[in-house]
């Protein structure tokens, strides 16, 4: 039977992007949106305020630099654009020009994972790997289209950077109802509740952990999925509790190096904390450049797919303690 | 708002108190660089010790009693390691005490160290030493003083070096395109990369034509003549001119000391007791010279 959901309806989480900072610019006459040549979902924000919006072109260096500059002097910057090139091209300008002074930008891009079908130039696999080694920096990666609204709302108001991640962004499942869960910077979200084991996952492969979720249910299996949407500041007592509620079986699914991101943070949590567990897999990208295909067909190819997202919480629940 | 600042004050140092200027703060580097153990960027502080006094001394509207005043000039070091003639040069116009950065530069806690941290010593305005970063933050600064209206310059010292950064040519396009005439950038046209002579390795000429090709206002100069730098200083357009300037300043890696001008070995170094009096001698022997 096919997973339904209780909003799926599909949402661009960029047209969210666009019409928050459009409100948020009124209320916040020193917030800019910055972007080198990704702009087309700003045009709102560029619309009404024309002389805090700034397209440097393809500049991804100066435009972080610049977007520091302006912090420096109690601007609140947005710089928008693909991950792919803020996570890397501008990444010595992130932690140097922003992460450093603890300056308040906010960085938001789509392609964080094999989605979008650009070929291994164009997804950032590798970004919150990066951007969670980075002292000061907040990082998120967001799933639900209407949560995007919520982070960068929350985010006014930090006093340093925050990673904002998502995917295409075009056409993006809502997974949660308005006022369904309390959206916190730091905590995760217990999308479905559960005790056989746990599904930590973040971003894009949400919507796929509930559908598995909800195959598993069929079988009688109760498997809860925490959407871990900040990576960093992890959510501790989170993973804490959930190994204690749901029988230690722990599987992370993420489209991102599956070493790296959230089953990294996750598992430096368990050592840390010196909880033991009864099975533990990651699910993610393995050490390859990938190549073409669709959003699902990659996460197929690659082994993070629904089908591998069951199978690995159909071992960690009949796996001996 | 009534405000004493150094641009207003009718006292601002002639020209011959900013060459006085200039050598107290040669002097104090090479006592700082014959009393720290470590390695001090002695080269490019003392190419760099001239257009540091005609900007602090002279052409900088700061006020280090006031330093977050939102109408201050902003001056950013992208040239990072010279961060200590900067520190000197800030103390000689009242921002630090001199002793207080020589008895802990590069010490545990200390703020005074190799490269600047806006954060561990407020009056500085920017966090920087890695290269080709000084600029974007300018434009950035220049961006946001427009947007508000004030009328201050952002000022920011590169070396002819770090030119070599491209995200120096990504700035000075953006500040172009967005006719930041109240920007300012002094190039310390010292000639020297770290390792070697600079047009050895790198082809920089046609020099000032490459910043011109980029729509910029060009001042070429002597950065060791304190009339020219004084000069330059004053023919800056208005901050809102609609085009951003830089002030091409021609130097001598090393300037004031013979063994160090033009020695590749002189980078970075310290000197030990010997040393620091062979420097001092050799500085005031050259400053008879000038005089002369």
């Amino acid at each position: 039977m096919p997973v339904t959901f209780t909003f799926g309806e599909m949402l661009s989480a960029r047209s969210v992007i666009g019409t928050t900072l459009a409100e948020l610019g009124e209320e916040h006459e020193n917030l800019w949106v910055l972007t080198p040549d990704i702009g087309a979902t700003l045009v709102e924000f560029r619309d009404k305020y024309p002389d805090r919006f700034l397209d440097v072109g393809l500049a991804e260096q100066v435009c972080v630099g610049i977007a520091a500059g302006l912090a420096y002097d109690g601007n609140i910057p947005v710089v928008s654009g693909m991950l792919p090139f803020l996570s890397m091209r501008a990444l010595e300008q992130v932690r140097t020009d922003v992460c450093y002074p603890n300056l308040p930008v906010k960085i938001i891009g789509t392609h964080g994972g094999l989605v979008g079908n650009g070929g291994s130039t164009h997804y950032a696999v590798e970004d919150l790997a990066l951007m969670c080694a980075l002292t000061n920096m907040t990082v998120t990666s967001i799933g639900d289209p209407l949560m995007v609204g919520e982070i960068i709302r929350q985010s006014m108001t930090m006093p340093g950077p925050i990673y904002i991640r998502l995917a295409v962004g075009k056409k993006d499942m809502v997974l949660y109802e308005p006022g369904e869960h309390e959206v916190r910077i730091g905590k995760g979200i217990v999308a479905r509740e559960g005790t056989d084991a746990t599904i930590f996952t973040h971003g894009t492969t949400v919507a796929q952990a509930l559908q598995a979720a909800d195959t598993l249910a069929e079988d009688g299996r109760s498997v809860r999925v925490v959407d871990m949407f900040t990576l960093k500041p992890i959510d501790e007592e989170l993973i804490v509790r959930s190994a204690e509620e749901t029988g230690g079986r722990f599987v992370v699914l993420e489209d991102h190096l599956a070493y790296g991101g959230l089953a990294t943070r996750i598992a430096d949590v368990l050592a840390d904390r010196g909880v033991h567990l009864a099975a533990f897999e990651r699910l993610g990208i393995p050490q390859v450049y990938a190549g073409f295909g669709e959003d699902e067909e990659l996460r197929d190819k690659y082994g993070y797919g629904l089908d591998a997202t069951i199978a690995a919480t159909r071992r960690v629940i009949a796996a001996q303690p | 708002m009534a405000r004493q600042t150094l641009r207003s004050r009718e006292d601002r140092p002639s020209v011959e108190e900013l060459e006085d200027l200039a050598f107290e703060l040669r002097s104090k580097l090479l006592h700082l660089c014959g009393t720290y153990e470590g390695a001090v960027h002695i080269g490019g502080d003392l190419s760099a010790a001239d257009i540091f006094t005609a900007l602090f001394q002279y052409g900088l509207d700061v006020d280090p009693s006031d330093i977050r005043n939102p109408e201050r000039d902003r001056f950013v070091l992208s040239k990072g390691h010279a961060a200590v003639c900067m520190y000197i040069a800030m103390a000689i116009r009242g921002f630090f005490s001199y002793d207080g950065i020589v008895e802990t530069y590069g010490q545990l806690d200390s703020a005074y160290g190799m490269h600047p941290c806006k954060v561990q010593l407020p009056g500085v305005e920017a966090s920087t030493g890695s290269l080709g970063h000084g600029l974007p933050l300018a434009v950035g600064m220049a961006l946001g003083a427009r947007h508000r209206g004030e009328d201050h310059r952002v000022v920011c010292l590169l070396g002819d070096g770090e030119t070599g950064e491209g995200s120096v040519w990504e700035a000075a396009m953006a500040a172009r395109s967005n006719e930041l005439g109240n920007l300012v950038a002094f190039i310390d046209r010292n000639r020297q990369l770290m390792t070697s002579f600079a047009e050895e390795r790198v082809v920089f000429e046609p020099y000032p034509d490459k910043w011109r090709a980029f729509g910029w206002n060009v001042i070429e100069t002597d950065g060791h003549d304190m009339s020219q730098l004084v000069a330059a200083i004053d023919a800056l357009p208005a901050t809102d001119s609609d085009r951003p300037t830089v002030v091409i300043a021609e130097t001598i890696k090393g300037k004031g000391v013979d063994f160090m001008e033009h020695n590749l070995a002189w980078h970075a170094g310290s000197l030990g007791a010997a040393d620091l009096e062979r420097a001092m001698a050799s500085l005031e022997a050259n400053r008879k010279k000038e005089t002369v």
